[in-house]
């Protein structure tokens, strides 16, 4: 699914494409030569966490945000060439609802209709339809204000559906909302899949990308660091992990020390003072304590974890040409 | 083929039929008043917006009124004209003024809301938004005008000398000024997108200038110092103007710089707020 070196140009069957795509702001490199490329009626999961470009790349995919420089493409259309038509064709969920408080569900979604063009009878039939699909017909005439969250973010999905977008961008569906609303609108995405629709969505988390994704592509500080489907990359990583946990940066960085001249391959955890050490057999353990051991350290908390993808995130963030902070510090 | 150019798809119709656009989009027009219709909704839903809005200009017309009307008239006073005939004028520009910053306050609010993040993924001209903000305050001036008008003729008996088309003539000209400030207010919030900063000038920075002006007290009757500063205020040239027509008085020779200024300040302001509101969020 992601191809480094992408083809010059898209065929019929490819939804999305970026092709080196990067985007600096300032000083800062949102985006460095990323390049994917999403057929139609799948769906991508782009894996991040908070500041890894996931925004920007949904900003440049939807033609809200030029990239400095690279190329791509979403229904067949140049975003930097064909805004508005690429706006015709795709959906766009953000991270925060974007939906108007001031008025109902109903006019929320009667309001898009019209300026996409709709009649009035033809707005507001689109717009009952979309409630009684989202389960919103009984809110339908209460202020958009008034929502929980949940209710917002369906109505928020529910909007950037009403023209029939054959591409749909979710940044970040999810985040905020409680298990059941989860479960709910991830039940809405396999539909629109099941419709043919493709979808591109970010997410930091790796249960709702194994869930709906056909393929991930793992992004951090700006770049892709990996990609495939969730089983290639399980494999890819293929290790099971040991998660040390330590009484702060400073022993963590003579741990990973330790860890290294046992040639092994430690790499920060999520937290201060958390090492993570991929390792090949169970019986592995024994070495990682042999290790900790000789270097005096001792270590709060020692866990065992099958691969899962949040390791696969950490082992691919930590073999980045720049090597996660709190291993690095250890020579600093 | 030039292998390192890379040239869209040959057929932009390529998308399955099934999943091209279902509608061919909407006109600029039809964009300005859909949204139009829908700021005027939160306007007609919640009435104590307009309500706020009449707040300072009501409540210096009565306050005023009741004060000065035992007085007697200053020196330069002009004769044969009541004190609410001559305040009413500067009233309703104080009026067109609120009205204008609620332009910029508006279309913060909906940069809040979360309504312009939508219109941004939408095909649709983004500066469709800065108009219906613009119409709306229109509409909102107008109905807090007629408003006033209505309690100054009804309750405190408002009678200036000019006939009814001279008076509509006044009343049209503040709406007008409210219309061209409310665009370099709308062009403030596009570039502040705070409200703040806005609701803080018009608190702060209005009222002094009302007085620093011919508003309540013609300008030979302030203090030396006092009229310097009004002679340049540009709020005494405007409540001139509006005076003049309503009091069929001289000084309508104002009336044209007035709309001429108040027209290049629409158009520069326009441009800047499309300009500000382009940017990224």
């Amino acid at each position: 699914m992601i191809t480094p070196a992408a083809s010059p140009r898209p065929n019929g069957d490819i939804a999305i494409e970026a092709q080196e795509v990067t985007k600096v702001f300032g000083a800062v490199r949102a985006l460095d030569r990323v390049s994917l490329s999403v057929r139609r009626g799948t769906v991508l999961a782009l894996l991040g966490h908070n500041g890894a470009g996931k925004t920007t790349l949904v900003g440049v995919l939807t033609a809200a945000v030029p990239p400095t420089s690279g190329r791509a493409y979403v229904a067949g259309f140049d975003v930097a060439r064909k805004p508005r038509e690429i706006r015709r064709r795709i959906g766009l969920t953000g991270q925060f609802a974007s939906v108007d408080g001031q008025l109902s569900g109903r006019d929320n979604l009667i309001l898009i209709a019209r300026l996409l063009g709709a009649g009035r009878k033809a707005a507001a039939a689109r717009a009952d339809d979309l409630l009684e699909l989202f389960a919103l017909t009984d809110v339908a005439a209460r202020r958009a204000r008034t929502y929980s969250g949940g209710l917002r973010r369906r109505l928020d999905l529910a909007a950037g559906l009403v023209g029939h977008p054959e591409v749909v961008f979710l940044d970040e569906p999810t985040t905020g909302l409680d298990p059941s609303s989860r479960l709910a609108l991830w039940e809405i995405v396999e539909n629109l899949v099941a419709e043919g629709t493709t979808v591109l969505l970010t997410t930091q988390y790796l249960d709702e990308a194994d869930r709906l994704a056909d393929s991930i592509a793992v992004l951090s500080s700006g770049a892709l660091i990996a990609g495939g489907t969730a089983a290639e990359l399980k494999a890819r990583v293929g290790r099971r992990t040991v998660v040390v946990t330590l009484d702060g940066a400073h022993t963590a960085a003579v741990a990973a020390e330790a860890l290294r001249r046992a040639s092994m391959e430690p790499v920060a955890g999520p937290d201060t003072g958390v090492i993570v050490v991929p390792i090949d057999a169970s019986k592995d353990i024994a070495a990682v304590v042999r290790a900790l051991d000789h270097a005096g350290v001792e270590a709060e908390e020692l866990s065992f974890r099958e691969p899962s993808l949040d390791d696969v995130y950490l082992t691919l963030a930590g073999h980045r040409p720049h090597p996660a902070r709190l291993v690095q510090g250890a020579d600093a | 083929m030039t292998a390192t150019t890379p040239t869209p798809p040959a057929s932009p119709a390529a998308p399955a039929s099934s999943t091209s656009p279902a509608w061919k989009g909407s006109s600029p027009l039809l964009q300005i008043r859909v949204l139009t219709a829908r700021s005027m909704r939160s306007l007609a839903t919640d009435p104590g917006v307009i309500l706020f809005g009449l707040l300072q200009p009501v409540v210096i017309l009565f306050v005023l009124t009741q004060v000065f009307s035992k007085m007697g008239p200053p020196p330069h006073f002009p004769a044969g004209v009541s004190y609410l005939d001559y305040v009413l004028p500067a009233v309703l520009v104080d009026n067109a003024i609120q009205a204008a910053v609620q332009s910029g306050v508006g279309l913060v609010d909906d940069l809040k809301n979360g309504i312009v993040a939508r219109l941004r993924s939408l095909p649709i001209a983004p500066s469709s938004l800065l108009v219906a903000r613009s119409m709306t305050n229109l509409a909102r001036s107008t109905v807090q005008a007629v408003v006033i008008m209505v309690l100054a003729i009804g309750v405190l008996g408002y009678s200036p000398r000019g006939g009814p088309a001279e008076v509509a003539a006044s009343v049209g000209l503040t709406l007008f000024m409210s219309w061209a400030l409310g665009w370099a207010f709308i062009a403030a919030g596009a570039w502040l997108r705070r409200a703040e900063p806005m609701q803080n000038l018009a608190l702060v920075a209005v009222l002094p200038l009302m007085f620093v002006s011919s508003a309540y007290v013609p300008v030979a009757d302030l203090p030396a110092w006092l009229a310097a500063v009004a002679q340049v205020n540009p709020l005494t040239h405007a409540i001139d103007a509006t005076r003049a027509l309503a009091l069929d008085i001289p000084g309508a020779g104002a009336v044209l710089p007035a709309m001429v200024i108040s027209g290049v300040v629409a158009i520069v302001s326009a441009a800047l707020a499309a300009v500000g509101f382009r940017r990224p969020m």
